[in-house]
């Protein structure tokens, strides 16, 4: 009896991850050919295999890629400002939520709607009248002009988080250090935010992602991100097919590699987000 | 410490950058948002008040009413396509147990993380009716025409078929994780009682993931709404205007056709229907609550 019910769960576990395969094939193929064709030439593209075994590797796309994509400047733009937006994203957060959820006083709750509003307000909404602001005040072509809406709009994400965390600190822990004579803000700086840094990482995709802010707030290449490197190439390029994959293999391997190694982490990171949004 | 924290200097100085944020780059945009969509302004040059004409003019255009459809399809089909399967995906995934469970989970999340610009020139090569990958596909299995999705009729199916795989990883993790949190103990007690699989799925599984379905059922119908970057570079908004959704075309009327006030007027809807959506919404989930308890 329970062999025969062994074989039988084997079989369904075998039938269940050949499902699988066939969706972890679907979700990746795309890809797969993306990769493909950024090793071969151009001209690959135009016969008939749905995938071609280049006869010699071209990693001259990728020189050019990298080269003329410009992609070393990108990417510095998109990490030093999403590391300032982050930075920012959790000082402001773990301020706002100690003062709403540890701190007495009458306005907390309104406050804390005002805090979790840019959640349901479309971001793309503001980017007429955002465009008219930062042009009167010449900001237009400066990294505040992609700080300001990037941190205003994780801002909600950033309090949900850190509310919820807040939650689970211990009160113990500020009352002792409060008794030894700290300020509310030395709490609040030296004792809650260390404790933060691991729920706030997942904040940041949708802001290494964004593009549509940062082509209607920038005109000169200064500050842009890294989807730039796909969007400002593609005219450079536009026959060459094989270096235009290239360049998008490119830009997108950075958060894959990150995601990558740290998928655990990031992969909790969403679950929580998600759930407590 | 109750005065320590009752002091109104220090709440002030903790939550005044939050509210400054909000101030600077949400509510003040709305604002102005608002004085614009009454005015003619067309990006540049003088403007003058014309009262509620942008917002007559709207009700009036079909490509408006079209986005909201196009809208409510994505939604539909996020709903009837992705998020059945992302249930069901989930489930299983749990059960598999093990090495591959991690490693399935991986993979189905991998096309979340790579950006919405590459995602959409990917997907119009692959689009593509001269070498597109699905159109050697077709052939590979004997298909002897040629097929353009991004064309007349199908654009917003090819659109569809964008988001469902670019967002299926995110929506199976959420599901995934509802999963897990299960208690065992549930399943342990229907064995015993010797239900079967199916239905085990049915009455365990499923209500106990009710929260999560409604959060992204809530999410789905969102971001169908919000729609904006995949389409832009996608297809904007084309051909003629059969993948235009309310934000694409917003911006197309301030930045291509210049007429900026009507944009502003078209954004200040486009809030509101977010707004109301997340009410009803939020409305429809409670009273479901509130009638099966």
């Amino acid at each position: 009896m329970n062999s025969v019910l062994s074989k039988q769960s084997r079989t369904k576990r075998g039938i269940w991850i050949a499902v699988f395969i066939v969706i972890a094939f679907v979700q990746l193929f795309p890809l797969i050919w993306l990769i493909d064709f950024s090793l071969c030439k151009s001209n690959d593209l135009f016969t008939s295999g749905i995938l071609v075994w280049p006869e010699e590797i071209q990693w001259v796309n990728y020189f050019l890629a990298f080269r003329d994509g410009h992609f070393l400047h990108y990417l510095g733009n998109s990490l030093l400002i999403n590391t300032l937006a982050v930075a920012l994203v959790i000082l402001i957060s773990v301020m706002a939520s100690f003062a709403c959820t540890r701190m007495h006083w009458k306005l907390k709750n309104v406050v804390a709607v005002i805090m979790v509003m840019g959640m349901m307000i479309p971001i793309h909404a503001t980017l007429l009248p955002n465009y008219v602001i930062y042009d009167r005040l010449k900001l237009t072509d400066t990294i505040w002009a992609l700080l300001i809406p990037y941190v205003a709009f994780s801002l909600p994400q950033g309090y949900f988080l850190t509310s919820g965390f807040m939650a689970s600190i211990p009160r113990e822990l500020e009352e002792a250090a409060l008794i030894d004579g700290c300020g509310v803000y030395r709490v609040v700086f030296i004792i809650i935010m260390p404790l933060m840094k691991a729920s706030i990482a997942t904040v940041d995709l949708n802001n290494w992602n964004e593009f549509m802010m940062a082509t209607t707030y920038l005109s000169s290449d200064k500050w842009k991100t890294l989807p730039f490197c796909i969007l400002e190439f593609t005219g450079q390029y536009s026959s060459n097919y094989a270096v235009q994959f290239a360049v998008m293999a490119l830009s997108a391997a950075p958060a894959l590699i990150v995601y990558i190694f740290l998928n655990k982490y990031i992969t909790k990171g969403v679950a929580l987000g998600a759930v407590k949004g | 410490m109750k005065k320590l924290y009752s002091n109104k200097g220090i709440i002030f100085s903790l939550v005044a950058p939050g509210l400054f944020m909000f101030t600077v780059a949400i509510l003040a945009p709305i604002l102005l948002s608002i004085y614009y969509s009454f005015t003619n302004y067309s990006g540049i040059g003088d403007y003058w008040f014309i009262g509620i004409e942008n917002y007559t003019t709207q009700f009036h255009d079909s490509v408006f009413w079209r986005a909201l459809k196009n809208s409510l399809f994505l939604a539909i089909g996020f709903i009837c396509i992705q998020h059945p399967l992302a249930v069901f995906v989930a489930v299983k995934l749990d059960k598999l147990q093990g090495k591959a469970e991690g490693i399935f989970r991986c993979i189905f999340f991998i096309p979340n993380v790579i950006s919405v610009a590459v995602i959409a020139y990917l997907w119009k090569f692959i689009y593509n009716p001269n070498f597109g990958l699905l159109q050697k596909i077709l052939e590979f299995f004997g298909y002897q025409g040629t097929i353009n999705p991004l064309g007349s009729g199908t654009a917003i199916w090819a659109v569809l078929v964008v988001l469902i795989w670019h967002g299926f990883g995110w929506g199976m993790l959420i599901y995934y994780t509802g999963v897990k949190n299960i208690d065992p103990v549930m399943y342990e007690a229907a064995a015993i009682d010797g239900a079967s699989g199916t239905s085990t799925f049915f009455r365990i599984t499923l209500p106990m993931l009710k929260p999560i379905i409604q959060i992204n059922v809530t999410m789905a119908i969102i971001s169908a709404l919000k729609q904006m970057e995949t389409v832009y570079l996608l297809t904007d908004g084309g051909p003629g205007n059969e993948t235009q959704f309310m934000a694409s075309y917003l911006y197309k009327q301030a930045f291509s056709s210049y007429k900026y006030g009507y944009g502003n007027a078209i954004s200040v809807i486009f809030i509101l229907i977010c707004l109301l959506a997340n009410v009803i919404l939020q409305k429809v989930f409670q009273e479901r609550e509130a009638q099966e308890v």
